[in-house]
């Protein structure tokens, strides 16, 4: 099995055929079950490459390569969105099952594993609830149960707790934690907020520059608090700092 | 910004508003200041409604009706919804179709009677066709507009998790994205078939149309009334029931 999950080489993104990129020469190896987090100013193209990544965004330059495990049944890549995307039509299990429809996989399966998804993000009594019944904080677990149940190589998460107040968010990033821990899945997680992304990766990607390239590749121990984790933070910070101007 | 009444108020003010219209109504009739024949009063409806059912009449109208009614809401429904959800989908197919829309959709369902009585005769299926004609326009750009509106978000979100194909993507989110318009356009349809039966009945085929012009030409008002009130009857029943169907399909709506 290949060490690397997400090759990128030469990557460079943009909007239009005449626009200029927003991002150039990104080149990034992420290893299987790492956590590793992308962060740099709006508007650099973050969420973007994240996109790139899955499939929805065609890169204008390099190369993008997946290495799947190619298990019968599962999806390579899956992606959490900020907003939690849930289909407002479909009760909580059956917008956990949607990424599942479609797999050769048998129905008690399918229902196995929307459960065990369920589980994992602690809503096992919430699969007959509309998504206008739940809390934020619960339509963002919904949209990480999704994604958990195809059981993918690599998670893919775009700000998943940005638009979520402090108490919530803090709550989730343990869960994200405990998540990673028990799963193993290779994350990739796009964030703005510096101390969320020291909290949770490995690895932490700064992005900066215009146009945009990775300046910073971080080694992170995360779950650290006190004056390392602020040193870290303040690091990034200026990190981004230097290639930035307003 | 008004105050919301109670259930028991609004019902009770409603009935009180059909009471005294009926009232002011006999009450006009019975005062001789209009022909008794020009206007009919309420209270002569009743009798006339004993009469016309007792001779077989009513149920026949009402079932020939609600067959020409049936036919054309369905048809004109389902080819509204798939046109205008093709036209939603896919530019090519909306920019072809867009100046022969703007062409057709004036024209109004009754303007296409001459036709319908050359391609199809007095017929129910000229009935049938006419009552399409109108639902099909209400339930196209109903249909139009809902598809349009479906949340791109979605869309991207079928793609991420391996439904973006076609069938997939249709079924699993712009219809059902797009089905609480839909569903208003086909309540909207179901208004206007039933004004379109009384037209398009008008000219020979039997129905409840065709009894009102006949006792029309006769005076006898009192019968146009009452086929009036069956008309509003089917369609308050019709509408209530289609209501019920809607609430249960859109429970997911706050």
């Amino acid at each position: 099995m290949e060490k690397s999950v997400i090759d990128l080489k030469g990557v460079s993104i943009g909007y239009g055929p005449d626009a200029p990129p927003v991002l150039v020469e990104v080149d990034l190896s992420v290893e299987r079950g790492s956590f590793v987090a992308i962060v740099g100013p709006s508007g650099v193209g973050k969420s973007t490459l994240l996109r790139v990544v899955a499939g929805l965004h065609k890169a204008r330059g390099g190369t993008v390569t997946i290495h799947e495990t190619n298990k019968p049944g599962h999806r390579p890549v899956s992606l959490v969105f900020q907003d939690a995307r849930l289909l407002p039509w479909r009760r909580v299990a059956k917008n956990v099952r949607f990424g599942l429809e479609g797999l050769p996989i048998g129905t008690a399966e399918r229902d196995e594993r929307v459960a065990a998804a369920l589980r994992l993000v602690r809503l096992d009594d919430y699969g007959r609830r509309w998504p206008y019944e739940l809390s934020g904080g619960q339509r963002q677990r919904v949209g990480i149960a999704r994604a958990l149940a195809v059981d993918p190589d690599i998670l893919l998460m775009d700000e998943p707790f940005g638009a979520l107040d402090a108490i919530t968010r803090h709550s989730l990033q343990d869960e994200l934690r405990r998540i990673h821990r028990e799963t193993g899945k290779t994350i990739l997680f796009v964030t703005h907020d510096l101390e969320e992304a020291v909290h949770l990766a490995d690895r932490i990607i700064v992005l900066g520059g215009s146009p945009a390239r990775i300046v910073r590749d971080v080694r992170n121990d995360p779950g650290r608090d006190g004056g390392v984790f602020r040193e870290q933070v303040e690091q990034l910070r200026s990190g981004i700092a230097d290639n930035y101007s307003i | 910004m008004r105050q919301p009444l109670k259930l028991h108020t609004s019902v009770a003010l409603s009935a009180l508003g059909v009471a005294v219209f009926l009232l002011a109504w006999e009450a006009l009739a019975r005062s001789g200041v209009v022909p008794s024949g020009l206007l009919p009063s309420p209270s002569a409806v009743p009798a006339a409604f004993v009469a016309e059912v007792r001779a077989g009449t009513w149920q026949t109208m009402v079932l020939a009706s609600l067959s020409h009614y049936l036919s054309g809401l369905f048809l004109g429904t389902v080819l509204g919804i798939a046109f205008g959800t093709a036209a939603a989908m896919w530019g090519v197919w909306d920019a072809a179709q867009a100046w022969v829309v703007r062409m057709l959709r004036p024209i109004p369902s009754i303007a296409w009677i001459p036709f319908a009585i050359i391609w199809f005769g007095v017929s129910e299926a000229a009935a049938t066709f006419l009552i399409a004609l109108t639902v099909f326009w209400i339930n196209y750009y109903a249909t139009y507009a809902a598809v349009r509106g479906v949340d791109k978000d979605l869309i991207e979100l079928g793609y991420a998790f391996g439904q973006g194909g076609l069938v997939p993507r249709l079924f699993k989110i712009v219809l059902p994205g797009a089905l609480p318009g839909i569903l208003s356009g086909v309540r909207a349809g179901l208004g206007q078939g039933w004004m379109t039966v009384v037209a398009a009945e008008l000219f020979g085929i039997a129905g409840l149309g065709s009894r009102m012009s006949d006792a029309s030409g006769l005076l006898a008002t009192h019968i146009v009334v009452l086929y009036m009130v069956t008309i509003a009857a089917l369609y308050g029943v019709c509408d209530f029931l289609f209501m019920q169907v809607q609430q249960r399909v859109l429970a997911w709506q706050k």
